[in-house]
């Protein structure tokens, strides 16, 4: 039984990745048949996510903080303006209400009409979460009601005693789960909340920086990255090639009280079941406890980087597009000195909130030839991903700060 | 279907890189080990790419905002003591990069022999220094006695 399906599912994955094959070049990219890329602007910073207003204009988050744009009829940015005082992962609009956050807090700016930039100062939805060096970005989603989830990522590669040292082993219970590693939710209506007024809503979460509220599912999913250096930590067990392509970066829906395995276990691609962590006396092959970590919707390959997580409802693309999700990949540097991977946007067929087919490439070329194969030499590094009015898809870019809307013409 | 579901992704990768192959991959046996040919890398440039590679990359250029660069920079191609502490106690911040904003945490490698880093630095400082001199197998192991 698990061959025949495992066989059927391989055959219609690489009838997809073969129909990619074929697909016209835009920009340097490769979409699928009827699809064009227009650059919008580039040149704003290390892009970060991205949010679209329903009269076009776009919002970017950035390194280097906040850009609202106004576009042409062509999509071509024509007006560009800084503002605010914030400079982090996540934008959203949100009735209106533009909501971002960096490293320590949530924050929105109201939306007036008639203005392309905020003028107004920014209100404190939550802040004083710890600063932290890694996995710090506080990316989030909100629901219709305004309840805001968000990914709290564990400053960690997998709660060693001592991070990233060989041989290292696990703490155990990891205490780094009491206040990191999972999703907190808020009230996003109310404001000047600290992280004591949220609630942990699910844990075992590495970095679930790609995070998105589906409201069709009334549900939230997050594609969450995945450990790091299994080789090099362990080497008696893994070598390179194994770090290169067996930790799943993995697609979930997140549950109410979820445990999502992290830094226990993780889901193995090469054995196609969950491991427990050599952190914590995995063997290569050692299962956790049945039944208390689920298995992900989608094992996506080690080290691509998952950024951002959409589903689409727009009007422009074919019909298969509708209520599937799109992933933009950030691409690997863990791989090396294998060949680094990832560096694309996916698409995720889904249906009732479960993959209904293997997932596909919808936009691939971003890195270029990468000399070196070295992530600073990729051309682009796909990062965020938003949904105009019109239905076109937006991509962010963290290398020189492009922006893409990528559109369907019949 | 749920572990179907779990197993779209890693099959269709790893069924599609070796299109040629009609074994499934989750089903193939385990493939022995071949006999390694000798590596014709100099032995600091092999121990590089099995301790340092995989973060600073093969060109020494990191990675933004995980690993810093140390290419082109001024500590790798400056004192040999200093730069032999900062390798073998980790941490983030060597004694000339106070700035660094980076986010992962550089592991000490204090549990690797003098001559291996001796190699490793020499290496790093041939080709990411400007041509910076060599450090000796003595040089790590007078300035190993200044480790708490």
């Amino acid at each position: 039984m698990r061959k025949n399906v495992f066989a059927r599912v391989v055959s219609f994955g690489c009838a997809a990745l073969i129909a990619g094959g074929a697909l016209a070049a835009d920009d340097g990219l490769t979409l699928p048949a009827g699809f064009t890329a227009t650059v919008v602007q580039e040149g704003l910073g290390a892009g970060r996510h991205l949010a679209v207003a329903a009269n076009g204009d776009i919002y970017l988050a950035s390194r280097k903080g906040l850009n609202a744009m106004r576009v042409d009829k062509s999509g071509k940015a024509v007006e560009v303006k800084p503002f605010g005082d914030v400079s982090g992962t996540e934008v959203r609009i949100f009735g209106d209400w533009l909501y971002v956050s960096d490293d320590v807090g949530v924050y929105r700016y109201a939306l007036k009409k008639g203005e392309l930039a905020p003028g107004g100062a920014k209100e404190v939805v939550v802040s004083g979460f710890p600063k932290e060096r890694q996995h710090s970005d506080k990316t989030f989603a909100l629901d219709p009601k305004g309840t805001l989830y968000v990914n709290v990522g564990a400053p960690s590669n997998s709660c060693q005693e001592k991070d990233r040292q060989e041989g290292s082993l696990g703490k155990n219970p990891c205490p780094i789960l009491e206040k990191y590693g999972g999703v907190w939710v808020f009230d996003g209506t109310k404001l000047n909340q600290t992280p004591a007024n949220g609630r942990r809503f699910a844990t075992g979460m590495r970095n679930a920086v790609a995070i998105e509220y589906n409201a069709g599912q009334k549900a939230l999913f997050a594609v969450i990255h995945g450990r790091d250096s299994i080789d090099t930590l362990f080497p008696a067990l893994y070598n390179a090639q194994d770090n290169a392509t067996r930790q799943a970066e993995e697609f979930h829906q997140i549950v109410d009280g979820g445990d999502y395995g992290w830094p226990y276990t993780f889901f193995d691609t090469k054995l196609g079941h969950r491991v427990v962590a050599p952190e914590y006396g995995g063997d290569a092959k050692k299962v956790p406890e049945a039944g208390k970590y689920p298995d992900p919707l989608v094992a996506f390959p080690a080290h691509w980087a998952p950024n951002d997580l959409l589903f689409y409802s727009g009007k422009n693309f074919p019909a298969k597009y509708q209520d599937g999700a799109f992933i933009a990949f950030h691409g690997s540097w863990n791989r090396a000195p294998e060949p680094q991977a990832g560096y694309k946007v996916v698409f995720q067929p889904m249906k009732d909130g479960k993959a209904s087919g293997a997932y596909e490439i919808f936009a691939d070329g971003f890195a270029g030839d990468m000399p070196d194969n070295s992530p600073n030499n990729a051309r682009y590094r796909p990062v965020g991903l938003a949904v105009g009015a019109d239905g076109s898809l937006y991509v962010s870019d963290s290398q020189k700060g492009r922006i893409w809307r990528i559109s369907y013409k019949k | 279907m749920r572990i179907a579901a779990a197993l779209f992704g890693a099959a269709a990768i790893a069924a599609c890189a070796a299109a040629s192959d009609p074994v499934p991959v989750a089903e193939a046996p385990a493939a022995a080990p071949a006999a390694a040919p000798a590596d014709p890398r100099p032995l600091g440039q092999q121990l590089y790419g099995r301790h340092c590679l995989s973060c600073h990359q093969a060109d020494g250029g990191g990675v933004p905002n995980m690993q810093p660069a140390i290419k082109g920079g001024t500590w790798v191609q400056g004192d040999a003591r200093a730069l032999s502490l900062f390798v073998m106690t980790g941490g983030f911040d060597s004694a000339s990069r106070k700035d660094s904003d980076v986010g992962n945490v550089m592991p000490p490698f204090r549990q690797l022999p003098d001559a291996e880093l001796a190699q490793i630095l020499t290496f790093i400082r041939a080709k990411f220094g400007n041509g910076a001199s060599p450090v000796s197998e003595a040089q790590v192991a007078e300035a190993r006695t200044s480790l708490p």
